[in-house]
């Protein structure tokens, strides 16, 4: 780090910055938001019908993708593909879990944008996070 | 814990954030101040003041920014020139001689790093990346 002069500013370690970012997850973790998230995550992952149903989905969407990058699958392919996805995504656990993660993103987005006013700089772009996933 | 002298009023107005529990803004009060005190922000807050009132930075800015977006309407066109790329190399070389605008980049480098180890630690506690929970949906 380069040698720089601070006037009257008290600089914080790095560690105290790291303990207060682990005091901001365990206030994160401790919320109804980040609970339900994890809840319907464990029940989702111990589906076994809607793991099975994603996985059909995915191995459908798999064996036409060269077909769907061509925009050359037929209709009835199509559907079948479209009726696969909604096995899955209606499915009551894959619903719950979705509508979590929907609530836990509206607070994680509210306080990095908090986080981002103060410090000048976007924190989801800045730690690498784009918009396109 | 060191308290900073002031919340140094920088970036864009504060978001609404009356939907955040007490515990919760008060934990990203206490990260936020923290971050402002921390030796990379200081140094990233103090290259950004002095960017902004170095004039002879901003124009090299701005005539960077213009030319860029210039040469990008004209690639959609294939008018490209040799004089237009040289224009572009020779505005980038003043840029990367201009020690205001290096320390900036340099410093700006320095806190998106630090942002990133701080992003690790919240994540590693979550069990989840914090920052692609954050990321707002845009395309």
């Amino acid at each position: 780090m380069r040698n720089l002069v601070f006037d009257d500013i008290e600089i914080a370690h790095v560690e105290v910055a790291k303990r207060a970012a682990r005091d901001f997850a365990a206030a994160l973790a401790e919320t109804q938001q980040f609970k339900a998230f994890e809840q319907t995550y464990e029940i989702l992952s111990h589906d076994v019908a809607a793991q099975q149903a994603l996985s059909a989905y995915r191995g459908k969407a798999e064996s036409l993708r060269a077909l769907l990058m061509l925009n050359a699958v037929s209709e009835a392919e199509r559907a079948e593909l479209e009726r696969l996805k909604q096995d899955y995504l209606t499915r009551a656990s894959v619903q719950a879990f979705a509508a979590a993660e929907a609530e836990l993103t509206a607070l994680c987005q509210q306080a990095a944008g908090m986080i981002s006013a103060a410090i000048g700089l976007n924190y989801a772009a800045s730690c690498g996070a784009s918009c396109c996933g | 814990m060191p308290l900073p002298a002031a919340h140094p009023a920088v970036g864009d107005a504060m978001p609404k954030t009356e939907n955040l529990p007490p515990e919760l803004y008060e934990a990203t009060d206490g990260l936020i101040q923290n971050l402002l005190a921390s030796e990379p922000f200081l140094a990233y807050q103090q290259s950004r003041v002095q960017m902004k009132s170095n004039s002879q930075a901003q124009t090299l800015i701005e005539r960077l920014s213009a030319l860029q977006t210039e040469l990008r309407r004209k690639q959609t066109n294939g008018s490209v020139t040799q004089a237009d790329i040289e224009e572009l190399r020779a505005v980038q070389a003043q840029v990367q001689a201009n020690a205001t605008l290096m320390a900036y980049a340099s410093t700006q480098q320095d806190a998106v790093n630090f942002l990133r180890e701080i992003n690790q630690e919240i994540s590693q506690l979550l069990g989840v990346d914090f920052a692609t929970l954050a990321k707002q949906s845009t395309c």
